[in-house]
């Protein structure tokens, strides 16, 4: 592998850092309303939201990926590749990151919310101050392993032709038929991109458990 | 066209990601469990290969471990057809997370346990062989089981090494009728179809199989 | 006539199960500081004493659960010595002195997916090598002993827990081994379920059962047991019978721990 190739290939560090923190935000945002809305009280509601995270998740995500851009400009939508694989990976976290926010959520007593509102907080400001930082403490391992997920799931954009990591090692391989060489390497990458994630959760784990006493 | 009349032309690539993922099970689980045995090994070299197979086999996109079989082993003069690579690549990923599966669920199985069937005088294989899996795999069938659903739904990714599985063939008819939109519905709904009852079974499984713990 | 009779050449004064000068380390910290202990054949001692006292750790070394630092247990014409002096005893001589001798946990260990009649089988057809019938058969002899005839298909999930370690007692019995050990099998129980244990252990010590029990059940310490052992931060601070030991026990900790326990 010549110097050329070699900085082509970490060329796509940035295409796979894009995709997998753009749709990691889609699906932190979004997952927040769908979280909330399968604690409603109303039936209908959290049959909805049921419906819509259970059928994201029967279907694998290059499906997705593919219903969107090769779909989607037949009802007049057309999204660039890198757009549709961001959107598309976004709207699939927000399944899974509601479903973390929700075990999130029921890890919390619900005397929390009792003395808050025993104090005269406003419901936002219970939400803020007193749920949010306990929730997020929960969820962050959770949330960095999933955020892992997405980092190796973001190698499918590579299928509709977003030229990162996985794109650009197929692409030098077809070039120069050195295919272990490109991948070797291109596994390497996402190995190194993985690892201070993981670092960071087994951090955040053990210093959870330790601060609730979990074992 | 409407999009259910696509479905029996994807019958055959149903055929294909069905059968590439029992193949990838059938071998990776045993597999895993080896793994996992030998992740816990006295010898230190035996160790390290097993520890080295279950995090490439997890920390690689199975896409590139796709690619890295498909492609890569041609460079070094091993070729074989997509549907090999396939099975070798999911066969890896499945042994490597079935691997961790069945280790969190030997550590599971309580201590108390094996210490009833040594202080009985059984020998450790003894104690392993009737004691301690027998526990351990009931623990370790839903997993499992959510891992095989997954598994079908990961065939979709042998696309980009041209097995001809659903996508390949969702594709090949999009491109033939231009209604990429109705034929990849269809190809979602096929997954569905097999995901959504599946699921529904490791549900039941599990119910059942907490019976006496 | 005792049931349980001492194997060929042991009869007689001499020890049957004898402890020798066992200590047991974590790091810098003696759980057991050179404990010797010797029993006759059919005799049953109880070791009493505070939390933390090694009293657990001292009954694990004696089946080598616990490897111990240094020591030697010899049961019957069997001996397994470990120290700076000997070599790591290999896993058969462990294996078959562990099979003289049975336990008896605190928290049962019964297999959960087995039945009764099937948790005490095992061990009979892998380490007896008796055949399934013939082990089934036993085991279902050793139920209705311990007066659990009608639980052999049960599994353990659906036994009280009182039902669950007369089962593991039976299981234990199973193997026939020379001795028992029970680490507090009742302190996991409530106190009424608890007396159908203890009604269990009575009657095996009335068999002439060699036993040595770590219990905070102290009338069972009086009125079952040859003799009483305390244990005080891994030492035995005193041994005698359970007359002496507990109304006129000479050493302050001991008075200080009876006092403590039985509330005067
Ligand atoms: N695995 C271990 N590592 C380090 N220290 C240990 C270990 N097991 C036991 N100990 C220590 O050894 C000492 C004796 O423990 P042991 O369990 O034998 O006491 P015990 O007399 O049985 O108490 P209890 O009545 O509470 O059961 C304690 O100080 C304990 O903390
Ligand atoms: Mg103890």
């Amino acid at each position: 592998m010549n110097t050329q190739s070699l900085v082509y290939l970490l060329g796509g560090v940035v295409g796979t850092l894009v995709i997998t923190g753009a749709a990691f935000a889609i699906g932190a945002v979004l997952g927040a309303p769908v979280a909330w809305a399968q604690r409603s009280r109303f039936f209908p509601v959290r049959a909805l939201i049921r419906t819509y995270v259970e059928i994201i998740r029967a279907v694998p995500p290059l499906v997705w990926i593919f219903v969107v851009f090769f779909g989607l400009p037949e009802v007049g939508v057309s999204l660039q590749p890198l757009t549709a694989a961001i959107v598309t990976l976004g709207v699939i976290a927000s399944s899974y990151l509601a479903e973390i926010y929700r075990g999130g959520l029921a890890a919390i007593h619900r005397g929390q919310w009792e003395a808050c509102a025993a104090l005269g907080m406003s419901g936002l400001d219970t939400a803020r101050h007193v749920v949010a930082p306990q929730v997020l403490r929960v969820i962050l391992p959770t949330a960095a392993t999933y955020l892992i997920g997405l980092l190796k799931d973001s190698a499918l954009a590579s299928a509709i032709g977003v030229a990162e990591i996985a794109f650009r090692a197929n692409a030098e391989t077809q070039r120069t038929g050195l295919g272990l060489t490109f991948f070797v390497a291109a596994g390497v990458l996402y190995v190194l991109l993985s690892l201070p994630l993981a670092a960071m959760s087994r951090r955040l784990d053990s210093r959870i458990r330790a601060r609730y006493a979990m074992t | 066209m409407k999009w259910t009349e696509y479905l029996p032309e994807l019958a055959s690539g149903l055929g294909v990601a069905l059968r590439l993922t029992g193949l990838s099970l059938l071998l990776g689980f045993p597999l895993g469990l080896v793994l996992a045995k030998l992740t816990d090994s006295r010898v230190r070299a035996l160790r390290l290969v097993a520890v080295g197979l279950v995090e490439i086999g997890r920390g690689l996109p199975l896409l590139v471990l796709l690619y890295l079989v498909y492609q890569g082993l041609p460079q070094v003069g091993l070729t074989a057809t997509a549907m090999v690579s396939a099975v070798a690549a999911f066969t890896w990923s499945a042994a490597a997370y079935s691997a961790e599966v069945i280790r969190a669920c030997l550590v599971a199985v309580p201590v108390g346990q094996r210490e009833a069937a040594i202080a009985a005088g059984m020998s450790d294989r003894d104690t392993f062989r009737f004691v301690i899996l027998p526990q351990a795999a009931r623990l370790a069938v839903p997993p499992l089981m959510n891992l095989a659903v997954q598994w079908f739904q990961f065939t979709s990714l042998a696309y980009v090494i041209t097995l001809p599985e659903i996508m390949q063939a969702a594709y090949l008819l999009g491109t033939v009728n231009f209604d990429y939109l109705s034929v990849f519905l269809a190809a979602g709904f096929l997954y569905a179809a097999v995901t959504i009852p599946a699921s529904g079974l490791v549900s039941l499984v599990e119910k059942r199989l907490s019976r006496h713990l | 006539m005792d049931k349980y009779d001492t194997p060929q050449g042991s009869a007689g004064p001499a020890a049957f199960v004898r402890a020798a000068n066992i200590v047991k380390a974590y790091g810098d910290h003696r759980a057991v500081d050179d404990v010797s202990m010797d029993l006759k054949a059919g005799e049953v001692v109880s070791i009493i004493g505070p939390s933390g006292a090694g009293k657990s750790t001292f009954l694990r070394c004696l089946n080598f659960l616990e490897m111990p630092t240094a020591g030697a247990v010899t049961i019957g014409d069997r001996s397994v010595a470990v120290g700076p002096d000997h070599a790591t005893p290999s896993r058969k001589d462990l294996a078959a002195l562990r099979r003289n001798v049975g336990m008896v946990f605190q928290s049962f260990n019964l297999f959960p997916h087995l039945t009764a009649l099937r948790n005490i089988s095992l061990p009979q057809e892998r380490v007896l090598g008796r055949s399934r019938q013939e082990a089934d058969e036993r085991s279902r002899a050793l139920l209705a002993r311990v007066g659990l005839k009608d639980k052999a298909d049960s599994y353990p999930s659906r036994c009280s827990g009182g039902q669950q370690q007369r089962i593991a007692i039976a299981r234990a019995l199973a193997l026939d081994p020379a001795v028992m050990l029970f680490d507090e099998p009742t302190s996991a129980l409530d106190p009424e379920v608890g007396m159908e244990v203890l009604a269990v252990m009575r009657e095996l010590a009335g068999d002439g059962m060699t036993m040595v029990v770590v219990t905070h059940e102290m009338a069972f310490a009086r009125d079952v047991s040859d003799r009483v052992v305390v244990m005080v931060d891994g030492a035995v601070v005193e041994d005698g019978s359970p007359e002496v030991v507990m109304s006129d026990p000479t050493n302050a900790r001991t008075r200080q721990f009876l006092s403590a326990v039985l509330g005067r």
